[in-house]
């Protein structure tokens, strides 16, 4: 059985670059861990599966352009995102209206302390429930950094909509963190 | 709780976080070997046509003007006939009638060799080792009798066509002698007029893998040219891609006796529509428009040759240069330059029928394959593994 911690990254990454299977299967058994979550948040866990495999194979596929520059980790993401929207698009998910009216903002809606009350599995479950066009906006812009103008730019929809779709599921994510949270107590 | 503090708690608790993820590896190790196996196929095709293109260029070189000329059927026909003539045990009185028979040797009758002159022999005269068909072993009686030309000699003057001293090619209908007429073919260039169209090669949307952000296109290697001014970008609209439309001219040589090679010049004109940023401004459905011009080399070697039907398998390549690029959005277009070249390989099955000896039919279905040459998003950056089905008119020259 493969020890993923005897081996470096760099070393890894060479054998992988050379299609050596088995540093395949150790960047695969050290990444899964890390890249699954990224799915279910985009997807939920039914199609986070099917994703999770057509990322590694795309990161296997391309690995030889990462060129160190940045994490690695970081790389790895970027294509597990890119799969996963590329996913939901093909389910016409992607089909939301970009001119959400902007919603106001409902500040104040959960009180503090209540997001430190739930488990990260419970704060992924809650994200994948978004609706998937809002839930892209969110992930992109809130958990992965991505700008409005980039957003725009991956999702095909103005800047102005990607904010409007980004404050609209803040505030029914925050509606359902609260109602779970209330559920519990 | 303020927004942006939420973001930050949320980005806090989920920030490398792990959770156990469910074993795929299986089905990511299949991928690999599917994957391992495509490029296997891909150095094969490419070594193929380079091969193809060697083996082309050496015959081409080292052929000489007489290498590759099978023996000409007139000479062959006059070969078979003489020994029927010439039989010196024959008395004159019975050389004559096969005589006659050689004179009325016309276009029409020629058609039947074997009817026409075994009967007229009568028992005894021929020896036995004399044919009935065209065969070489007629040779050996001409070498062992240099006295062949004497029965011609008795053949009655009023008949001039009767003096010449053997048949020609010219006095044979197109297609007698199969062989020879195959040989003909061969030894003839042979130029191609092509129409031909991909006709079920655009895959669903679906089966399509669309690389589509400009921030993840040079991550993921980015298939597909992205230029400066226009970038796909569509997550909301599928791409759609219109069959390839092509047609050129090619000619083809025969390089031995299956054996040939066709060049030309062919152009295609590809047409995609999908979702793109223009100077960074979003338009759904616009349009692309390439124009490829390229030059194809292949080999063919000839399974089935008869006059009037052939079968043949092909491999070889092309290069393509897109000659010229239009954006159509909205009532605006743009123009743009393309760098590069496609380079494609192909193999295949064909079929020719002729209808009329210089003028046929045939049908070339192929499997394409675009290499990756950082050209214009199209169909064949987002499926390099192509059906062809082309179909055109041959003439022989």
């Amino acid at each position: 059985m493969s020890e993923p911690s005897k081996y470096d990254e760099a070393q890894l990454i060479a054998g992988c670059v050379r299609g050596d299977r088995n540093s395949q299967r150790i960047l695969y058994e050290r990444y899964a861990s890390v890249m699954y979550p990224v799915c279910v948040r985009y997807l939920g866990r039914e199609d986070a599966k099917d994703v999770l495999q057509d990322g590694f194979l795309t990161v296997f596929d391309k690995i030889d352009t990462y060129k160190g520059e940045g994490s690695f980790e970081g790389w790895m993401r970027k294509i597990f995102v890119n799969a996963c929207l590329m996913q939901i698009r093909k389910g016409d998910a992607l089909r939301y209206s970009e001119d959400i009216a902007e919603s106001p903002e409902l500040g104040g809606v959960l009180e503090h302390g209540v997001l430190e009350q739930l488990s990260t599995k419970e704060i992924l479950d809650q994200i994948a429930q978004l609706p998937p066009g809002l839930r892209s906006t969110f992930n992109l812009f809130v958990l992965d950094g991505y700008s409005h103008a980039e957003v725009g730019a991956l999702l095909g929809i103005t800047e102005q909509s990607s904010r409007s779709q980004v404050s609209r599921a803040r505030t029914l994510l925050q509606e359902k963190i609260k109602k779970l949270y209330n559920g519990k107590k | 709780m303020e927004r942006n503090e939420f973001d930050k708690i949320l980005r806090d608790r989920l920030e490398g976080v792990t959770e156990a993820a469910p074993d795929v590896w299986e089905g990511i190790s299949q991928g690999l070997a599917r994957r391992h196996r495509r490029i296997l196929l891909r150095r094969f095709a490419t070594g193929a046509v380079a091969a193809a293109a060697g083996l082309a260029v050496a015959l081409l070189v080292f052929r000489g003007p007489k290498d590759g000329k099978q023996p000409e059927a007139p000479v062959r026909i006059a070969q078979s006939v003489q020994p029927q003539e010439v039989t010196p045990a024959a008395p004159s009185g019975e050389i004559a009638p096969i005589a006659e028979q050689i004179a009325s040797f016309t276009k029409n009758q020629v058609t039947a060799q074997a009817a026409v002159t075994k009967p007229a022999i009568p028992a005894g005269t021929v020896k036995e080792e004399v044919p009935a068909e065209v065969t070489p072993v007629v040779e050996e009686p001409v070498v062992e009798e240099p006295t062949v030309e004497e029965p011609v000699a008795v053949l009655p003057p009023e008949q001039p066509s009767d003096s010449r001293p053997m048949l020609t090619e010219n006095d044979l209908p197109d297609g007698f002698w199969n062989e020879s007429e195959e040989n003909k073919s061969r030894d003839t260039h042979t130029s191609r007029i092509t129409i031909l169209s991909n006709l079920t090669t655009v895959a669903s949307d679906n089966d399509l893998i669309y690389r589509a952000s400009p921030s993840h296109a040079s991550s993921q290697g980015g298939k597909g040219q992205a230029s400066s001014a226009v970038e796909p970008v569509s997550l909301t609209n599928a791409p759609k891609f219109f069959s390839p439309l092509s047609f050129g001219l090619q000619f083809e040589t025969a390089l031995s006796g299956r054996l040939s090679v066709a060049t030309g010049l062919t152009y295609t004109y590809l047409v995609s529509q999908y979702d793109m940023l223009v100077n960074k401004e979003h338009f759904a459905g616009a349009y692309n428009q390439l124009h490829y011009v390229g030059v194809p080399l292949a080999l063919s070697y000839h399974l089935v040759q008869t006059p009037s039907f052939g079968f043949y398998a092909s491999a070889g390549g092309a290069v393509e240069k897109c000659v010229s690029q239009r954006y159509v959005y909205g009532s605006n277009t743009l123009h743009e330059k393309v760098g590069g070249v496609q380079w494609s390989a192909k193999v295949g099955l064909g079929a020719e029928y002729w209808f009329i000896p210089r003028l046929g039919l045939y049908f070339d279905p192929s499997l394409v394959y675009y290499f990756d040459n950082s050209q214009p998003f199209s169909i064949r950056t987002q499926q390099p593994l192509q059906a062809r089905f082309e179909v055109g008119l041959r003439f022989k020259l």
